[in-house]
């Protein structure tokens, strides 16, 4: 069992543990960015004037690199000049925003950077979706006299549910590669506690300089992505079969 | 639905979109309003990153981020792209300007013009094994950066590019030609048969048909190539990292280090004005080709 030796340090490791734990937890917070593109979609698609305007704040911030939002984020979490100390500036002295400086809320701090980033993302693979939905349900369901919930929860979302897959496979595929926000805003800390696998991976292979140990992690990577793939490459081999 | 109009109506009259945007009702203004302020709340970072990088230090540290500057100043975008530090190094981030340029050229050449040769002899030729490839493409496409990050590392170091800014392009040009690939037979699968055959008993050869009509017909997903490629090769962070040495480093490692070299006396208006220096050129092709921007990013979000 030589061969699985990296593999048993690996998950020894406490450093691991956690960033694997962060990448969960990194995982179900960015759902936020989903349900927050969707609302947005739904909002904008619904309403006629400056569609093109709220869809072009939205998505801007997908044009810049994440190391220029990691480091813009950091700066606006910064305790002394930063979002908290015009809060005390003006009184408000029960405000905490200094995130990052704590094990207990970095994820959080790196959750809202990332949310920010790629809800317009999210919006515009909605907005493409709800495109797709033929208008008459729209009228059929005014006559009718359908509820705005009953007709989002029971009719349009159930429509859209492939659009809803796509969306988490690609979301959770982004959390599986994250580096870059968490190198700009975080670089790992404090003390290792916003370390995520795609980092715990670079980070072991330049600065303990160990290959295996690093191969290690990067394969869990890749098991990972393999696994999340997975219904895209079933869905495609029963629709070859339906369609054969 | 509040909707009490349409019960006067007679049901014959369809509630069409003309009608709709006559009559404002109460409920759309509440959307309008919840959007507005959305989008004011998504333009914070951006408004607060713009103020702060023409205030002096002296103002930064009022801690008045909101507002402002009393007195405008580009001290700060000057020093950011002639003088700020990135370790020990301490010529601006002019120098990672220059570099992500030379990476950007030879990689958009490299990976365009292979990938849509590729694309185009396997959606419209016959190429044995093409749905093998196609499947192995798919799965290139995906995998994790850090798994082929070793064997990169020693093939480059091998050719002697380690460490250039043609290295890094090479990088970049591969990890990118799965994808594109992809995007460009999906494109052509959607060309006519028709089309094609005439074309071969016209005895149009691969490069007569390629130069004439498949090129021509490829102008918008060509916009859209070029659009992903120039943003992801431009924000790309752990390519550059990885394969820049110490000479070649694009402008993001540059920004990264910049900012991270002057902790003890932060000089955060340098620092925006960096960030600011470095987004530029990715936003002003956005807030100008929005619409195809947004095609290749739903396009490329497969990409690993």
């Amino acid at each position: 069992m030589t061969g699985m030796k990296q593999y048993f340090r690996l998950f020894n490791d406490e450093l691991w543990i956690r960033s694997l734990q962060n990448m969960l937890i990194l995982g179900v917070g960015s759902l936020a960015s989903i349900v927050l593109g969707f609302i947005l979609a739904a909002l904008i698609d619904r309403e006629v004037r400056g569609e093109g305007i709220f869809r072009t704040v939205f998505l801007y911030p997908l044009a810049v690199s994440l190391i220029v939002i990691g480091i813009v984020w950091r700066w606006l979490f910064n305790p002394s000049v930063g979002v908290e100390s015009f809060f005390h500036s003006i009184g408000w002295n029960w405000v905490h925003f200094n995130w990052l400086a704590s094990p207990q809320t970095v994820m959080y701090g790196i959750i809202l950077a990332s949310v920010w980033q790629s809800t317009g993302f999210f919006m515009a693979l909605m907005l493409a979706g709800l495109k797709g939905i033929n208008p008459e349900i729209w009228r059929a369901a005014k006559l009718d006299g359908v509820s705005f919930w009953r007709l989002y929860f029971e009719i349009i979302i159930p429509m859209m549910k492939l659009t809803f897959v796509t969306c988490v496979i690609l979301l959770s595929i982004g959390v599986v590669k994250a580096y870059d926000i968490v190198v700009a805003m975080t670089n790992g800390g404090p003390g290792g506690s916003s370390f995520v696998p795609a980092y715990f991976a670079i980070n072991a292979y330049w600065l303990k300089e160990n290959l295996g140990y690093a191969s290690a992690a990067a394969a869990m990577m890749l098991l990972f992505t393999v696994v999340l793939f997975l219904p895209f490459l079933l869905s495609a081999v029963v629709r070859r079969r339906n369609a054969g | 639905m509040s909707d009490s109009s349409t019960a006067t109506v007679p049901s014959v009259v369809p509630v069409g979109r003309t009608r709709r945007r006559r009559r404002i009702r109460p409920h759309q203004v509440a959307i309008f309003i919840f959007l507005v302020m959305a989008a004011l709340l998504f333009c914070v970072p951006l408004y607060v990153v713009v103020v702060t990088s023409f205030k002096s230090m002296d103002e930064v540290r009022h801690g008045e981020i909101f507002t402002l500057p009393r007195l405008w100043t580009l001290a700060s975008w000057k020093y950011a792209w002639f003088n700020a530090c990135s370790g020990m190094r301490c010529d601006g981030v002019r120098v990672g300007f220059v570099n992500s340029l030379f990476i950007l050229l030879p990689s958009l050449v490299l990976s365009i013009s292979l990938s849509i040769l590729t694309a185009y002899a396997m959606a419209l030729w016959k190429v044995k094994w093409a749905n093998g490839l196609l499947f192995t493409l798919f799965v290139c496409a995906v995998v994790p950066f850090q798994i082929i990050m070793y064997p990169l590392i020693k093939i480059t170091a091998f050719l002697g590019i380690y460490g250039t800014t043609f290295g890094i392009a090479v990088v970049h040009a591969i990890l990118a030609l799965p994808i594109l690939t992809l995007i460009f037979r999906n494109f052509f699968r959607s060309i006519p048969v028709e089309l094609m055959a005439a074309a071969m008993i016209d005895s149009g050869s691969f490069w007569k048909i390629f130069f004439e009509i498949v090129l021509p017909m490829s102008g918008n997903i060509l916009i859209v190539i070029l659009i992903l490629q120039i943003t992801s090769v431009w924000n790309d962070f752990i390519v550059g990292l990885t394969f820049g040495g110490h000479d070649a480093q694009p402008m993001t490692v540059i920004l990264n280090n910049l900012a991270l070299t002057n902790t003890g006396e932060s000089n955060y208006s340098v620092d925006m004005a960096a960030a600011l220096l470095t987004a530029a050129p990715p936003l002003i092709i956005y807030f100008v080709l929005g619409k195809f921007f947004v095609q290749g990013i739903t396009a490329g979000a497969l990409k690993g």
